[in-house]
């Protein structure tokens, strides 16, 4: 199997050439006309060797996946992102959530709450008081244990919410 | 007559046993034996139905004229094909669908959403975490429980995730899917297939009470449980209180997990059984 294009390179490649079309996008404001391959293509100078080819490949792929739109201007192809990362995140979340059907989204995705009614959260509140109540009476300390082995560190945590 | 009593047990085991195991919730205080009782229920059921036609082989050996036990053998090796053209077919189909929406799903998060390790950050403040399990599986959080849960909490919520990964418990759920498809459909427990996910559910959070205890669990479970409403259309209550109560009744008493291991051992064996008997 070639290494070059393989797969989860190309999966990569996708999100970056995306992140490239918004920054574009954004830096272009209204008057945004698009960016054809060989911009796009530019963009990478200097931060890693891709082939040209590989570009419109991954523009391709985009286009497919409804992410970009394009138009034909004269010979070229001008690519323009489909929607904000904002609108984008917003329509998987209702995909996630609501929009799938209920037996595939519950099969294909684990959530760790599919929420509650409100009639339930009496039951639930109450249980939780009932928790609380025999972590108090519980000799020594209160405090919760975390792991070590935390795989999601407080550091980590702030430096996501900063961005 | 053993091919009769198989294709019984098979019936017993996939339409009678999970409508009333269903309604045993205590044994929901030991998820994994439970599940494991549930498994060998279901595969017990299977082996049944595939060992009826084998079991009637014998008598077609027997050296006297077959044609006579014709009237035996010919609904039961029917009856075993049958079993195996659906069991094929649902398998097919709900893997086929099941990646294909995971993948799909899999490749839009990883474009739009911050990526921390194997964790995908989605930026949208409705507080909600899932998994996408499979080959490259991925958790995946929102900014919004990032923001709603303290550091113990949001550890139980990972821990819960990657439990469900580590354990593989889609496949456990794609198995019990594809089978309850298998079943036609005025026979299905939908019962049977709630219990199932609701199990899983339980097992996972026992991973989240390991790393941040009790009260962190419970408290991430109402944090998240008050975010959103679930669909109107859906009619029925969420898991949410049920997990709750479970975490508020603490562990089963020993003799549980013994009865469910041992009824796990009896419904998986007995075909066999049966089967070794016919051809005796």
């Amino acid at each position: 199997m070639p290494h070059s294009t393989s797969a989860p390179r190309l999966g990569d490649l996708e999100r970056v050439v995306m992140e490239h079309l918004w920054e574009a996008s954004t830096a272009g404001g209204v008057s945004f006309g698009g960016a054809t391959v060989r911009e796009v293509h530019d963009r990478f100078e200097g931060e890693r060797e891709i082939a040209y080819t590989t570009v419109m490949t991954v523009l391709d792929r985009l286009a497919k996946k409804a992410l970009v739109t394009r138009e034909r201007d004269g010979r070229a192809w001008r690519y323009f992102p489909a929607d904000t990362r904002e609108a984008l995140t917003a329509r998987t979340m209702l995909r996630t959530l609501d929009d799938m059907d209920v037996t595939d989204r519950r099969a294909a995705l684990l959530h760790f709450l599919d929420g509650a009614t409100t009639d339930e959260l009496a039951d639930i509140k109450s249980a939780l008081a009932q928790i609380e109540a025999r972590a108090g009476s519980d000799s020594g300390s209160t405090v919760s244990t975390v792991s070590t082995g935390s795989t999601v560190s407080t550091a980590r945590r702030t430096m996501i919410r900063r961005r | 007559m053993i091919p009769f009593v198989l294709a019984g047990l098979a019936a017993l085991l996939a339409w009678v046993a999970p409508g009333l195991m269903a309604r045993r919730k205590g044994f929901r205080r030991a998820p994994r034996s439970a599940l494991v009782a549930w498994q060998a229920v279901s595969l017990g059921g299977v082996l049944a139905a595939l060992a009826a036609a084998p079991a009637a082989l014998p008598l077609l050996l027997d050296g006297e004229d077959p044609m006579q036990h014709l009237g035996l053998l010919l609904p039961a090796v029917l009856f075993s094909i049958a079993i195996v053209v659906r069991l094929l077919y649902a398998a097919h189909h709900v893997g086929i669908r099941l990646r294909r929406v995971r993948a799909d799903h899999r490749q839009l998060v990883d474009i739009i959403a911050q990526h921390d390790e194997r964790m995908r950050i989605l930026q949208h403040p409705t507080p909600t975490a899932y998994c996408i399990p499979g080959r490259r599986s991925r958790v995946v959080l929102t900014q919004g429980v990032l923001d709603a849960l303290p550091p113990d909490q949001l550890a139980a919520v990972v821990a819960h995730e990657e439990a469900h990964l580590r354990g593989r418990h889609d496949l456990l759920l794609e198995f019990f899917t594809v089978l309850h498809r298998a079943v036609p459909e005025p026979l299905r427990s939908a019962a049977a297939l709630s219990e199932v996910r609701l199990l899983v559910e339980a097992l996972a959070d026992r991973a989240a009470v390991r790393r941040s205890g009790e009260v962190a669990t419970a408290r991430a479970l109402l944090t998240l449980a008050g975010s959103r409403t679930p669909e109107a259309a859906l009619g029925v209550g969420t898991t949410a209180p049920v997990r709750l109560r479970l975490l508020a009744d603490g562990p089963p008493h020993p003799v549980l997990p013994v009865i469910a291991y041992s009824y796990a051992v009896l419904a998986a064996t007995l075909p066999l059984v049966l089967l070794a008997m016919a051809w005796r």
